[in-house]
């Protein structure tokens, strides 16, 4: 089973009216593996995580996951089978504490619905600790915290719940660089659990020391699918802007 | 303790204290503070500020309701008319609790399924029932309500222990509210969703349930009022509720809530509302004109906001000490 795909996207088309956002790609992640999926603005980047993610359906083609074939029809029944996505600004309630933000909408609770606040503190603190994030206190509202450390946040929750699959899309945009190098920390430790991360950019510079594999898309079509070993910045920017 | 200070619904606690004691002094014979007037003010403000918790949590929901008026005054008229029936008077409450949660439901699903500012929503909603209300008001003359069963009354407006029973109703949903805000799931999914929808949303929460149900609220509490006033006044009036729209919107502002949602808090909630009802009694005790009134809310609602906006900056530089 070790050898078996956690995900397996065939020959997938998706049109968003008449313009053709996907053509035929194929695309795979393994167990333990971190990849890099590159490509301009409006490769179909997107397009093809929120696939993976449940936003959208497929038009044709067949997705499988962990070895059996799925179809999600909602985000909630992809993240229920361990596929997790943090989108950086709307990963967080601002106003809310780090722990209710970690629990929010799978919130522990005692008797009648009512929240369990300790226990929930409790193990956020210990889901930050996994990522080696210390945070002063599990009741600091997030909107204090650094874009870096939200991220964290985010990942932490997506750790937590047992996702098998982590889908970072862009998680470095609008960060400094020591908060981008934070983050692709995280990226290291989560990798280190033996969880999967897919991390969507177009900034080579972040994703190439961390990921094991790039998929390059460019204007909907798969145009490279490479191993590190093989390839290097110049030779993805040059698969790139191939098209 | 510095988190006590800081915390919003403090201030309005000092603000509150001070408005009591500034009145309990200015007022001549010191009427303000005898046991006459204090009834009066329980009575007055619980039936303002039952309405002002679901528009609070509204608020917090990320929306907001300009048909509170208008909800008051159908459900009022609802109320007269099933009272001239023969039907049963619990029944009939029943009903005008109904209709007000159907009227909540309608601004929501108005709201939701065709995306319409709750803003737009309301007002068109406001003038539908008002406009149906003045269509159907009956004259002068069958306005009165004589409510025959004194069990009913009691409920509704009797005393218990001398306290006016609206006072206790008031407090006794503001706690439930309450609870269910800061400690049930279902505040934190009032906060997520009026905080951030999107990410609510990503998490599984059901961002359009809870506004419905947050939209319903305030229509239940509306006909719930609205029963309290048309038994108290012993009559269908076209008065009822008129400036509430506003007033409520006040009171949560002033009690911590923000328009763009995601923030406030009940006791914050429950300050605001009876700060705006208890200034509406002290100025007319003072003998000031109502029109006084609104010019001093106006203040209140600039002073403060300035005064969470200080604060708010002062939190974030305490919160990354």
């Amino acid at each position: 089973m070790a050898n078996e795909l956690l995900v397996k996207m065939v020959d997938i088309d998706k049109w968003y009216g008449r313009v053709h956002a996907l053509e035929n790609v194929n695309f795979t992640v393994r167990h333990n593996e971190v990849v890099g999926l590159v490509g301009d603005n409006g490769a179909g980047k997107s397009t093809l995580v929120k696939i993976l993610s449940g936003y959208h359906k497929l038009d044709k083609g067949e997705m499988w996951f962990e070895g059996k074939r799925v179809n999600f029809n909602s985000p909630a029944e992809a993240r229920q089978l361990g596929i997790e996505t943090v989108y950086q600004e709307q990963a967080l309630v601002p106003f809310l504490s780090i722990a209710r933000n970690i629990f929010m909408g799978r919130e522990k609770t005692k008797m009648l619905g009512l929240v369990d606040g300790r226990k929930m503190k409790e193990e956020s603190m210990q889901a930050l600790g996994r990522i080696e994030l210390h945070l002063r206190s599990p009741d600091t509202l997030v909107e204090s915290l650094s874009g870096g450390e939200r991220q964290g946040v985010a990942l932490a929750r997506a750790l937590h719940f047992r996702a098998k699959l982590i889908i970072l899309d862009e998680p470095t945009v609008a960060l400094s660089i020591k908060e981008a190098q934070k983050v692709l920390e995280f990226v290291e430790l989560i990798r280190n659990e033996g969880i999967s991360v897919l991390f969507i950019t177009h900034n080579l510079y972040h994703v190439f020391p961390i990921a094991d594999r790039f998929v390059v898309l460019a204007h909907g079509e798969k145009v490279g699918d490479v191993e590190k070993e093989g390839t290097s910045i110049e030779g993805l920017s040059k698969l790139i802007i191939s098209r | 303790m510095r988190s006590i200070i800081y915390h919003r619904s403090f201030s309005v606690f000092i603000a509150f204290t001070a408005v009591l004691v500034l009145f309990a002094l200015l007022c001549p014979g010191y009427y303000f503070t005898t046991w006459e007037n204090i009834k009066i003010i329980l009575v007055m403000v619980s039936e303002f500020c039952i309405v002002v918790l679901g528009v609070g949590l509204l608020m917090i929901s990320g929306e907001f309701d300009l048909s509170i008026s208008a909800t008051l005054l159908f459900c009022s008229l609802i109320f007269l008319r099933l009272s001239q029936t023969e039907l049963n008077l619990f029944l009939s409450t029943l009903i005008v609790l109904g209709v007000g949660l159907f009227i909540g439901l309608v601004n929501g699903v108005i709201t939701i399924k065709g995306r319409i500012p709750s803003f737009i929503t309301t007002l068109g909603t406001m003038m539908l029932w008002i406009g149906i209300t003045n269509i159907f008001s009956p004259p002068g003359a069958e306005r009165s309500i004589v409510i025959s069963v004194p069990l009913f009354s009691t409920i509704f407006t009797g005393k218990v222990a001398g306290v006016p029973v609206q006072f206790l109703w008031f407090i006794l949903i503001a706690l439930i509210l309450g609870i269910v805000l800061h400690f049930h799931k279902l505040g934190c999914w009032v906060y997520a969703t009026g905080g951030n929808k999107e990410a609510a949303r990503a998490m599984g929460i059901k961002t359009d349930l809870v506004k419905t149900i947050c939209f319903m609220l305030v229509g239940l509490l509306c006909a719930l009022s609205a029963i309290m006033q048309t038994i108290y006044a012993g009559t269908f009036f076209v008065g009822i509720g008129t400036g509430w729209n506003l007033m409520a919107i006040a009171g949560s502002v002033i009690g911590g809530a923000s328009l763009f949602g995601g923030r406030g808090n009940m006791p914050g909630i429950v300050l605001g509302g009876l700060m705006i009802s208890v200034i509406e009694n002290g100025l007319t005790m003072l003998g000031i004109s109502y029109f006084w009134a609104w010019a001093v809310y106006g203040s209140l609602i600039l002073s403060f906001i300035l005064f969470y906006m200080y604060l708010e900056k002062r939190l974030v530089v305490v919160g990354r000490r």
